[in-house]
């Protein structure tokens, strides 16, 4: 049955007392107190020069990807420089620039995939298009890695009476994910493509844009 | 972003950085989970699962000498999809310069994403860049077996076809047996 | 300090050299290894570097730098909880000092066993206090808090080691 110690030998623990100012009873636990201390290891500790020369090697990384990024902070540049096309510049882009359009459902059967990458206007991205049959839904965004998840920057457009919702999106190349958000709460994956376990109990759908060959899922 | 959550996420993005793991998908699963309205104790995790799965994916990267960032994120994005790191090291031994690592472990992820499962899934991965075939093929095997799959063929099945079919083109074979061993591109 | 923010990275090698060790005991009885120290001290010196420029009192580059680390100290504590409690004895230094008795090697030890089994605040305070030989006025200082509270931290983690020491017997 341990007990505290007292407050006096937490004093002399704090080097505001000496033992011999303590009464008799309590000299015993201020000598086992002290003892305590004593044991304390307090060897030094240094490091190798191992240490320095890792320790410069980052930091000669960092200036020179500062260097060649116009954005000091090089882990959210990614992010920062994902495009987000809206739906109504995209037509007259496309015009402009005599540039095809990718399509993005994959086995659809309804004309080939045109393939010609946006390089003319961004370029590292292809335009991607998104479709989500949804005849219920007042509105439907998309939201994914490439705006930040954030449904406010890209709504999708009924297409026709059928129910059939829709966007197209420069994407730059590589994978995203990403999901709709229907009337503003209910988030839905795209049953036309493949699907991982996002973290938070729903799943995220997949996309893979290459230069190449444009969305490839 | 709620300031504790972001000097949590700084805290993870600093040791991301100290160990050469790209940062931008702590950011992403940070954002999201605040975008789907997730409390914060669960983004944390989330974003902590990403980090493990990073790590998980650079070490075994680092071991067979793949380890560019988009690789490490493909890696971990084949752990998330349901992968094991022995997969992953796997194919990562198979890749080569036309079939770099990040690629094939976009593709690998992607393929068990769809429900292939992980032999199959390797197999076809391995079997395509052994077959020599334009990294083109590979890109779009996901897109095939799920053409498959549409068509009514389960995901395993799918991914088995092709890959019998990118096998053929591994070795010349003998036209049938007992037909004579000559070779038949000699007059 | 002035010159590595005048843009002339190699200079902050100096700085490193000056200030690796300074912290490293207080890392390394903190987190309760000296690998995972090394880390830590690595990782706080690399994120100086960055935030250099944030550094409103270049003259101050040693209680600044400390207050990085002592975070990553913090948050390394944190994450290791989640896993599992401290198992094993942690490793005491490895300069082994043949002047050291036996016994009084394995009395440090139990100690060191003990500490790891307060809070990161107690700990924090004992390690500060009679490994660093600082005064409570000091202490509270360096981390922002009051002597009173230094002392009730304090009070509270020398009744724990001495709870814990007796377990061990």
């Amino acid at each position: 049955m341990s007990r505290e110690f007292h407050p006096l030998v937490k004093q002399l623990l704090d080097g505001e007392r000496t033992l011999s100012e303590l009464p008799p009873e309590l000299q015993a636990e201020g000598a086992e107190a002290l003892r305590l201390l004593e044991a304390v290891d307090r060897r030094d500790v240094t490091f190798s020069s191992r240490l320095e020369a890792r320790v410069m090697r980052e930091v000669r990384q960092r200036v020179a990807a500062r260097r060649n990024r116009a954005n000091s902070d090089p882990v959210l540049w990614r992010w920062l420089t994902a495009p987000s096309v809206p739906p109504w510049v995209v037509g007259a882009v496309l015009a402009a620039a005599g540039i095809a359009l990718v399509l993005g459902r994959p086995g659809s059967g309804n004309g080939p995939a045109m393939v010609a990458p946006a390089t003319a206007v961004i370029p590292e991205s292809v335009y991607v298009k998104f479709l989500l049959f949804a005849p219920a839904a007042k509105r439907v965004a998309l939201a994914g890695t490439f705006n930040r998840w954030d449904p406010g920057t890209t709504p999708l457009v009924r297409l026709g009476d059928d129910g059939v919702w829709t966007v197209t999106l420069g994407l730059p190349v590589g994978q995203h994910q990403y999901a709709f958000v229907v009337d503003g709460q209910r988030w839905v994956v795209d049953p036309a493509a493949p699907a991982v376990d996002d973290g938070f109990g729903r799943k995220n759908s997949v996309v893979s844009v290459s230069a190449a060959q444009g969305r490839v899922l | 972003m709620p300031a504790a959550l972001a000097g949590a996420v700084t805290v993870l993005l600093d040791s991301a950085a100290a160990r050469k793991l790209p940062g931008a998908p702590l950011v992403d699963k940070a954002l999201e989970g605040v975008a789907k309205g997730a409390p914060a104790e669960r983004i944390l995790v989330a974003v902590r699962t990403v980090f493990a799965q990073l790590d998980a994916a650079a070490t075994v990267l680092g071991e067979t000498g793949s380890a560019s960032a988009d690789a490490v994120e493909a890696g971990a994005f084949a752990l998330a999809a349901g992968l094991a790191a022995s997969d992953i090291a796997e194919i990562a031994r198979i890749a080569d310069r036309a079939h770099p690592a990040a690629t094939a472990l976009q593709v690998a992820g992607t393929l068990t994403a769809l429900g292939v499962p992980r032999a199959e899934t390797v197999a076809l991965v391995r079997t395509t860049i052994r077959s020599g075939r334009p990294v083109g093929d590979l890109v779009s095997l996901p897109g095939q077996v799920q053409a498959a799959m549409a068509g009514g063929s389960p995901p395993a099945a799918a991914a088995a076809g092709l890959e019998r079919a990118a096998a053929a083109h591994l070795a010349p074979r003998p036209r049938g047996k007992g037909k004579g061993q000559g070779n038949p591109h000699k007059p | 300090m002035q010159a590595v923010l005048a843009g002339d990275v190699e200079q902050y090698a100096v700085l490193v050299r000056r200030y690796q060790d300074r912290y490293a005991r207080y890392a390394a009885r903190m987190l309760g290894s000296v690998d995972a120290a090394e880390d830590a001290v690595q990782d706080a010196l690399v994120r100086a570097y960055d935030q250099l420029a944030r550094c409103r009192d270049p003259d101050n580059f040693a209680g600044w730098f400390f207050l990085i680390l002592r975070n990553r100290c913090f948050a390394e504590r944190r994450r290791d909880q989640r896993y599992a409690g401290l198992d094993g004895a942690p490793d005491v230094p490895a300069k082994e000092n043949s002047e050291i008795s036996l016994e009084r090697a394995e009395r440090a030890r139990g100690i060191e066993r003990a500490l790891q089994n307060l809070t990161p605040e107690q700990r924090e305070v004992f390690v500060l206090k009679h490994m660093e030989e600082l005064s409570y006025e000091e202490i509270a200082g360096r981390i922002g808090t009051t002597v009173a509270a230094l002392k009730m931290r304090m009070h509270r983690a020398y009744d724990r080691l001495r709870e814990l020491l007796e377990e061990m017997r």
